[in-house]
C-alpha cells in the first residue's frame, strides 16, 4: 500500500515539477533575451552618440529596430534548439560528449543568425555598417559573439538539466529506499517463521496418536507462541521473562520436531528477569541458532542460553554449533542486522548484537543492551 | 508400490507412514533421515516411490536427487511451507504434498503416480519394433548386450528409454524419460541434454552416461556428442566421407568418415 502510494506522490510530484520547469523556460527565454536587448541597446546607443552626433537622431530607430530584429531571431533560434535536442537524445549525455556537440551547434546556430540578421539589414534594407572596417570581418565578429552567447545559452541550459536530474534521481531513490526499508521491517518483524508453524503442526498431528498428552501441551505452547508474536508489534520493550518464557515454548516445540537432535541448556541470572528487552529479540537469535546450527546438521547439537549483568549492560548469549560464513546455508546475517537496528533504535549507539565464531564448531550471538539508558 | 519415506522428523515420517497405511496399493519398505540414508535406501530397495522432504539437514532433497544413478523412482515431494520451492513444483508440474499433508491430496497424488506407472509399464511391454513406427529399429535379439550382463553381475543394468533421469536448471526442474532426450553433449565433468525446449545438465560425464545409455537406441557421434537414434530427421553426405545428421526438434550433428562407417554399419542392420 505504501509503496503505491509513494509511487503515486512521485507521479504527481513530477507532473508538477514537469510545469514548473516549463514556467521557469519561459521565465528565463524572456527575461534573458530582454536583459541582453537592454544591454545592446544601451552600450550601442551611448556609443553612437560618440562616433556620429549628426546622424545620430535617425540611427538610434535604426539601431533599436535592428536590435529587435536580432533579439526576436535569436529567441526564436534558441527555442528551436529544444526539439531539435530532444530528437537528439541530448538530455541523457554527459558534459563530455555534450561540449563538443554544444560548440558545433553554437557556431552553426550563429553562422545563419549572423548571415540571416545581417543581410537582412545591411543587404536589404541597405543599412549603413557601423565601422568602417570590411563587412567580412565585422560578420565574423558578430558570428564569433553569436555563438559564445548561443553557447553560453546552451551552458546554462544543460547546466540546469544535469543538476536538476541528479537531485531528481537521488530523491527518488532516497524514496525507494525508505519504502523498502518499510517493507523489509514489516516483513521481519513478521514474528515466527512460517516453515516452523506447518511442520510444528504436522509433528503435532502426528503426537495426537503417540502421545496425546504431550500433544495437547504443545498446542498451548504454539498458542502462547503466536499469541506474543501477534501482539509483538504493540510495545516496544517488555520484561525479559515474558520473552524467554515464550523462547522455552519455542524450544519445547523445536524439540518435539528435532526430537534427541536438539539439546538446550539455559543459564539465566535471575537479576536479569526485570529488565527491558524488545520483543522477539532473543526469539530471534534462539530462531537462527536452529536454523544455521541445528537444522543444517544431521547430528543436531546444544543451544546454550545465558543472560548476565555486566558493567551496566544486559549481556544475553546464544551459543550454537556450526560455523560462520561457511557453507551454502551460511546466514546472509539481514536478521540479525535488522535486529541490532532495532535494538539501537529503542536503547541507543550502546546497544548491540555481534556474531562471532568461538572455537572451531560454535557460534556466538550476543546481545548487549546498556541498562541506564534503558526507557522506564 | 513399493515407497521410501525421507524426512528429517521421525514424527513427519510417522505420520505419512500412517496416512498411507490406507493405501493398499503402497507399501512403505523403508524410511531414512538425511540424503546419505535415503541413498543407500534407495540402492537397498529400489522403491517404485519417493516421499522426499526438500529441507533436510546436510543435503537438500533437490541435491539428492541430482545424485543418484538413474533410474530415479517416482518423486513426490514435501514440504510445510517454502513458496520459492512450491512456486518451482508447479511451474515444472512435479508432484508434491504439503504438510501436515492433507489425505485427499495425499489420495491423488498416489493415484498419479500409480497411472504414470501403469502406462509405462504397458508400453514397455509392447515390442519394440512395433512400437517404434516410423523410426528406426532393429530386428530383436540383435545388439543386445542383455546377455552379457547376466553373465557378468557387476556390470550395471542399461537404461531403458522409458527410464527417468533428473536434472535440474536455476529454478526449474524435469524428470526427464531418456526416449525423449535428442542429443547428449559433454561439458568436462557434466553433460548437457537437450530435449522439448530445454537443455538444462545433467551432474555426470557422457563416458558416465554412454555406459548406461542402450547402444541401440543412442550412438555416439564423437567424442563430444551422443545423438538419440529415434530422433534422427535426415541425414546428408558431409566433407570427406562424413555424415552430418540433422534431428527433429533441432540441432545437427557431425560424423567423421571413421564414425559415420559405423553408424552405417549400425543402421543398415
Amino acid at each position: 500500500m505504501d509503496i503505491v502510494a509513494n509511487s503515486l506522490s512521485l507521479v504527481r510530484d513530477t507532473t508538477r515539477r514537469e510545469r514548473a520547469r516549463g514556467r521557469l523556460y519561459v521565465l528565463c527565454q524572456l527575461g534573458g533575451w530582454g536583459s541582453f536587448m537592454l544591454i545592446q541597446l544601451t552600450v550601442q546607443l551611448t556609443y553612437s552618440h560618440v562616433i556620429s552626433a549628426t546622424e545620430s537622431a535617425r540611427s538610434a530607430a535604426d539601431l533599436a529596430c535592428a536590435q529587435v530584429i536580432l533579439v526576436t531571431t535569436g529567441l526564436l533560434l534558441t527555442h528551436g534548439f529544444r526539439p531539435m535536442m530532444r530528437r537528439w537524445g541530448w538530455k541523457h549525455m554527459s558534459w563530455r560528449m555534450l561540449i563538443p556537440r554544444i560548440a558545433v551547434l553554437s557556431l552553426t546556430a550563429s553562422f545563419f543568425w549572423t548571415a540571416a540578421v545581417s543581410g537582412y539589414l545591411h543587404g536589404i534594407l541597405r543599412e549603413p555598417w557601423p565601422l568602417e572596417w570590411p563587412w567580412m570581418l565585422l560578420m565574423a565578429c558578430s558570428w564569433l559573439n553569436g555563438s559564445l552567447l548561443f553557447g553560453a545559452w546552451l551552458g546554462c541550459y544543460y547546466f540546469y538539466h544535469l543538476t536538476e536530474s541528479l537531485s531528481r534521481s537521488e530523491v527518488e531513490r532516497f524514496a525507494m529506499m525508505s519504502s523498502v526499508k518499510e517493507a523489509e521491517l514489516r516483513a521481519l518483524k513478521s514474528q515466527v517463521n512460517p516453515h516452523f508453524i506447518f511442520n510444528s503442526l504436522n509433528s503435532l498431528r502426528a503426537l495426537i496418536g503417540e502421545d496425546p498428552q504431550r500433544a495437547r501441551h504443545a498446542v498451548t505452547q504454539l498458542a502462547n507462541l503466536l499469541r506474543y508474536s501477534l501482539q509483538s508489534g504493540q510495545q516496544e520493550t517488555v520484561p525479559f521473562e515474558d520473552e524467554l518464557r515464550i523462547v522455552k515454548d519455542y524450544l519445547a516445540l523445536e524439540q518435539v520436531r528435532h526430537e534427541e537432535r536438539l539439546r538446550v541448556r539455559l543459564d539465566i541470572d535471575p537479576d536479569t528477569l526485570a529488565l527491558p528487552v524488545p520483543p522477539m529479540l532473543l526469539q530471534t537469535l534462539v530462531e537462527n541458532a536452529i536454523k544455521y546450527g541445528i537444522s543444517a546438521l544431521p547430528q543436531g547439537g546444544e543451544i546454550a542460553i545465558s543472560a548476565h549483568r555486566e558493567g551496566g549492560m544486559l549481556r544475553v548469549c546464544v551459543v550454537n554449533p556450526g560455523d560462520l560464513g561457511t557453507g551454502e546455508g551460511a546466514s546472509t546475517g539481514l536478521g540479525l542486522r535488522n535486529a541490532g537496528e532495532r535494538l539501537r533504535l529503542i536503547f541507543g549507539s550502546g546497544a548491540s548484537i555481534r556474531l562471532r565464531s568461538a572455537g572451531a564448531a560454535e557460534v556466538i550471538a550476543e546481545a548487549l543492551i546498556p541498562l541506564a539508558t534503558a526507557p522506564a | 508400490m513399493k515407497a521410501l519415506v525421507v524426512d528429517d522428523e521421525r514424527l513427519a515420517r510417522s505420520e505419512l507412514k500412517r496416512l498411507l497405511a490406507a493405501f493398499p496399493s503402497v507399501a512403505v519398505v523403508g524410511e531414512a533421515a538425511n540424503a546419505s540414508q535415503a541413498r543407500s535406501q534407495l540402492t537397498a530397495l529400489s522403491p517404485d516411490l519417493v516421499f522426499l522432504d526438500i529441507q533436510m539437514p546436510g543435503e537438500s532433497g533437490i541435491e539428492l536427487l541430482e545424485s543418484i544413478e538413474p533410474p530415479i523412482p517416482a518423486v513426490i515431494f514435501t514440504t510445510a511451507y517454502d513458496e520459492h520451492a512450491v512456486k518451482a513444483f508447479e511451474l515444472n508440474a512435479l508432484d508434491y504434498l504439503l504438510k501436515p499433508v492433507d489425505p485427499a491430496r495425499l489420495a491423488d497424488a498416489v493415484a498419479r503416480t500409480a497411472s504414470r506407472r501403469a502406462a509405462v509399464v504397458a508400453r514397455t511391454e509392447i515390442p519394440a519394433s512395433a512400437a517404434s513406427g516410423g523410426e528406426p529399429s532393429w530386428p530383436d535379439g540383435v545388439a543386445s548386450d542383455g546377455d552379457m550382463e547376466g553373465k557378468c553381475p557387476g556390470l550395471r543394468q542399461r537404461l531403458s528409454p522409458e527410464d527417468k533421469v533428473f536434472v535440474r536448471e536455476g529454478e526449474r526442474c524435469w524428470f526427464v524419460e531418456l526416449g525423449q532426450i535428442r542429443l547428449l553433449e559433454s561439458e568436462g565433468n557434466y553433460t548437457r541434454v537437450h530435449f522439448g525446449d530445454a537443455q538444462p545438465q545433467l551432474f555426470r560425464s557422457l563416458n558416465a552416461m554412454e555406459e548406461r545409455l542402450d547402444p541401440r537406441s543412442f550412438f555416439r557421434a564423437n567424442r563430444r556428442q551422443i545423438l538419440n537414434l529415434a530422433w534422427i530427421d535426415r541425414i546428408e553426405p558431409w566433407f570427406s566421407g562424413g555424415l552430418l545428421v540433422h534431428l527433429r526438434g533441432g540441432g545437427q550433428v557431425e560424423l567423421s568418415r571413421r564414425q559415420a562407417q559405423e553408424f552405417r554399419e549400425r543402421m543398415s542392420l
